[in-house]
């Protein structure tokens, strides 16, 4: 205990921007010397992927190795930077907070960007995950709109990613490419990256729209009937999709462009979260509480439930419709199989273990989930033990999710850190 | 802070310390990706393709190594479970071959999986082999794609030729599973095959349900009472018992007759006697093989403990087609990208490719043309050799 309060004291002087740098370093040690040096003289066959995790499953010999690799390019220079240049990142973010706090905010936000490119870049597999992650956090938080905080439990998520991704990709391949189905493209390729977010925006007013054939039935339902009643739509939309000959049936639609790099896609992400943040902090996310707390308290009170409920509804909807064409486009493959349920299962378990009514919270589940998927997947079967298991002691000890009912506050977050008699606490 | 730096070199040496008995152990080594459905609906599939590719590395081993332009080399197989999901199944292919370097790759299995990782292996310039993938979308406009079996426009005129002939029907029904691309596929071939033999509406129940279905007494109603005289029913292991006993109990009592995917092991042991004088369509028939079909059905069993079924066959064969690309390349570079692609070319050369499913020679898209197998379930409850049909 003792090491971990001194720990906490000895770092408590670094600002974010301190954080950065220190990755920042590592992440560049990795790129210069990880392969070449490095990993080499530790015996290491390559840069190890997501931290070693996978080689340390696979071959319990390379994890003296993948520890030491860890140690000397992540852990180290991340800590000794990070300490050692406060002295000037501290007058950095001095300065930054003196700025409107949106532009900082981006400013943070384009530096994390940096690094994650770089990091991710060294190797095609993390780019993917990293997608995919990013994909999933899009979900998780619109799915934490409806289940949060309207507090109903929606199960037509996949339904409305399936919406999103079939429109979105319709669209792309008629538009941008040369395809069995739909003939020669009806614009030049080349406008692709341009049009892509119109499509995508498609796709979601798709979702949206679809939500409506769960919300209007559903207007006077709660908890267990809306859960029905969006259930069958989930499978409304699977099998509508199935047997659409047109559209590939159960063979799936594949020959997407990639029109969703990375940046594309962590741009979407934060947009997304900066959007959802906005709405949940509105008067319509506070009717969108008193809603969950008590329906009929609060129509007294003047909210006007039903339009809050189906705005929250259409607006969740409408993320999902965004997720599923990015999703879409970074596989350049879907079949209906895809929507079910076991993408059900995926999205409940990423928004209840992150955490309900909380942005932090759904981030935080969204990369869990994906991350421990991907880190423990030598152990295949058992796989599928551990990470219900961790699912069930996490609703047993935090039955919320991890980090719940809370936000960040990102201006507290962003400022620099000076000592601790001037400041007080110490987040 | 200081028992911290104290901690941290501890660690860091005892780390060195270990970690300097693999020095130098980068050495060229050929590695083979394996994507399989370990985990998911169907692991029995990704079962037989971990042993099949188990027994063949052993192989290797035993030789001391693969030989390639008269010099040995250590062979490494990469298991990757895809879960029996298409992203699982791009994220493994992604892995294996941007991290692992393999050089070529065995899997998928099913179409669904298969579809979208082709287009990662094709897109990285990576051999992939599908040893069971019937969808042509698998390997169309994809020169680094190619499959061991045979497609379902081959083999519904198959089935459909076979039934005419042996036993003279006009009247067809077919039973399938509307969401499940495999079965839907090839019954739409089947249809249009028989259809054109025997006039339009010669097909004259043509019903369906959606796969976890248990309960199919209502197609079969409709079934027995449309006067078909036989069956066709391409599903799976999981489906067809339920579906022969389901339809025996209704009082059909014509044949059934199924396709490829019936030929997993658990097809018998779940159906029992309700399933024996049946037949299907397959890639190769276990009872009364020969030769080195013989030798590779009884080591299997002999270490696995059952007969293997198609999947395993095929993997089996898909494998060796890999080793004999990477031997025709003719030398390892070291350089991978440049290996791939020498791989890639020697594949699309081989001729006449003596495997244990059938001889195969591959067309342009990377599709082998081979022989259909019609197997006759016979009563002790193996698959017997019954007749084969060549393009």
């Amino acid at each position: 205990m003792g090491i971990a309060k001194k720990f906490r004291q000895t770092f408590s002087t670094v600002p974010i921007l301190g954080w950065f740098l220190g990755i920042l370093t590592a992440v560049l040690i990795e790129y210069f010397w990880g392969y070449d040096y490095i990993s080499y003289y530790l015996g290491l066959p390559k840069i190890p992927v997501l931290f070693g995790a996978l080689i340390m499953l696979k071959q319990p010999l390379m994890i003296p190795g993948a520890l030491a690799y860890d140690l000397v390019v992540y852990v180290i220079p991340v800590l000794a930077v990070a300490k050692l240049t406060s002295f000037i990142t501290n007058p950095g973010a001095a300065l930054l907070e003196k700025l409107p706090l949106w532009l900082s905010a981006v400013i943070h936000l384009a530096c994390f960007y940096a690094i994650l490119h770089l990091w991710a870049g060294i190797n095609d597999y993390r780019i993917l995950v990293v997608k995919l992650t990013l994909v999933s956090i899009i979900l998780t938080v619109s799915v934490n709109v409806i289940n949060g905080y309207q507090g109903e439990f929606s199960c037509s998520h996949p339904g409305f990613m399936a919406l999103g991704a079939y429109v979105s990709s319709i669209l792309t391949l008629m538009l941008f490419t040369n395809d069995k189905i739909f003939g020669t493209a009806l614009l030049p390729p080349a406008l692709g990256p341009y049009l892509f977010p119109l499509v995508l925006l498609a796709g979601g007013a798709a979702a949206a729209i679809g939500s409506l054939a769960v919300a209007i039935p559903s207007f006077r339902t709660r908890g267990d009937y809306l859960a029905i009643i969006s259930l069958a739509f989930m499978f409304i939309v699977k099998s509508a999709v199935e047997n659409l000959h047109v559209i590939g049936g159960a063979r799936g639609m594949g020959g997407q462009p990639d029109l969703a790099p990375l940046p594309v896609i962590f741009i979407w992400t934060m947009l997304c979260i900066w959007i959802i943040h906005n709405f949940v902090t509105s008067v319509l996310g506070k009717a969108l509480n008193t809603v969950r707390d008590d329906e009929a308290a609060a129509e007294s009170m003047t909210v006007k439930t039903r339009k809050t409920k189906m705005t929250a509804f259409m607006f969740g909807a409408f993320w999902a419709g965004i997720a599923g064409g990015l999703f879409a486009h970074v596989l350049t493959y879907i079949n209906p199989g895809m929507f079910s349920i076991n993408r059900l299962a995926e999205i409940l378990a990423m928004v209840y273990f992150g955490g309900l009514n909380s942005i932090v919270g759904s981030i935080v589940g969204a990369v869990s989930i994906n991350v421990l998927g991907e880190a423990l997947r030598p152990l295949e079967l058992f796989k599928w033990i551990i990470i219900p298991l961790i699912l069930i002691f996490v609703m047993i000890f935090r039955p919320y999710g991890l980090i719940s009912f809370t936000e960040i506050n990102a201006k507290k977050l962003l400022q620099a850190k000076k000592h601790k008699s001037q400041q007080g606490v110490s987040p | 802070m200081r028992k911290i730096a104290v901690l941290t070199v501890v660690a860091f040496s005892v780390a060195m310390l270990f970690s300097s008995l693999a020095l130098g152990a980068r050495k060229t080594i050929i590695k083979i990706g394996i994507n399989a459905p370990l985990t998911g609906d169907i692991p029995k599939v990704g079962e037989g393709t971990k042993y099949a590719a188990q027994m063949w590395l052993e192989d290797i081993e035993k030789a001391g190594g693969l030989e390639v332009g008269g010099k040995k080399y250590d062979v490494e197989l990469v298991i990757e479970d895809n879960e029996s999901k298409a992203e699982s199944a791009v994220k493994a292919n992604t892995k294996m071959i941007s991290q692992d370097d393999v050089l070529a790759i065995i899997g998928p299995q099913s179409s669904k999986q298969a579809v979208p990782a082709g287009e990662v292996a094709n897109k990285y310039k990576t051999v992939m082999i599908s040893p069971w993938s019937t969808n042509p979308n698998t390997t169309l406009d994809r020169p680094y794609v190619f499959r061991g079996c045979f497609l379902d426009p081959f083999q519904g005129p198959v089935v459909a030729n076979f039934i005419t002939e042996e036993f003279g029907f006009t009247k067809a029904a077919v039973l399938y599973d509307v969401a499940s691309d495999y079965p839907k596929g090839l019954a739409e071939v089947f249809k249009d095959a028989w259809e054109a033999k025997h006039g339009a509406g010669s097909v004259v129940a043509y019903e369906s349900f959606t796969t976890k279905d248990t309960d199919f007494s209502s197609q079969l109603t409709k079934i027995v009472k449309s006067g078909a005289q036989v069956l066709f029913t391409p599903q799976y292991y999981n489906e067809v018992p339920l579906i022969v006993s389901q339809a025996k109990d209704l009082g059909w009592t014509g044949p059934i007759v199924g396709s490829d995917s019936w030929g997993s092991a658990e097809t018998v042991e779940l159906c029992g006697e309700d399933c024996y004088g049946l037949f299907f369509s397959s890639h190769y028939a276990a009872a009364g093989a020969k030769g080195a079909t013989k030798a590779f059905i009884d080591r299997y069993e002999k270490t696995y403990g059952y007969i293997p079924d198609d999947v395993a066959a095929l993997t089996w064969d898909a494998l060796r087609l890999a080793q004999q690309a990477i031997q025709d390349a003719g030398k390892i570079t070291g350089r991978i990208e440049k290996d791939r692609e020498a791989v890639r070319d020697a594949l699309a050369q081989i001729k006449d490719f003596d495997g244990i499913t059938g001889k195969m020679t591959f067309t342009q898209e990377g599709d082998p043309i081979k022989c259909a197998v019609i197997v006759k379930i016979n009563n002790q409850g193996e698959y017997e050799f019954y007749g084969s049909s060549c393009p």
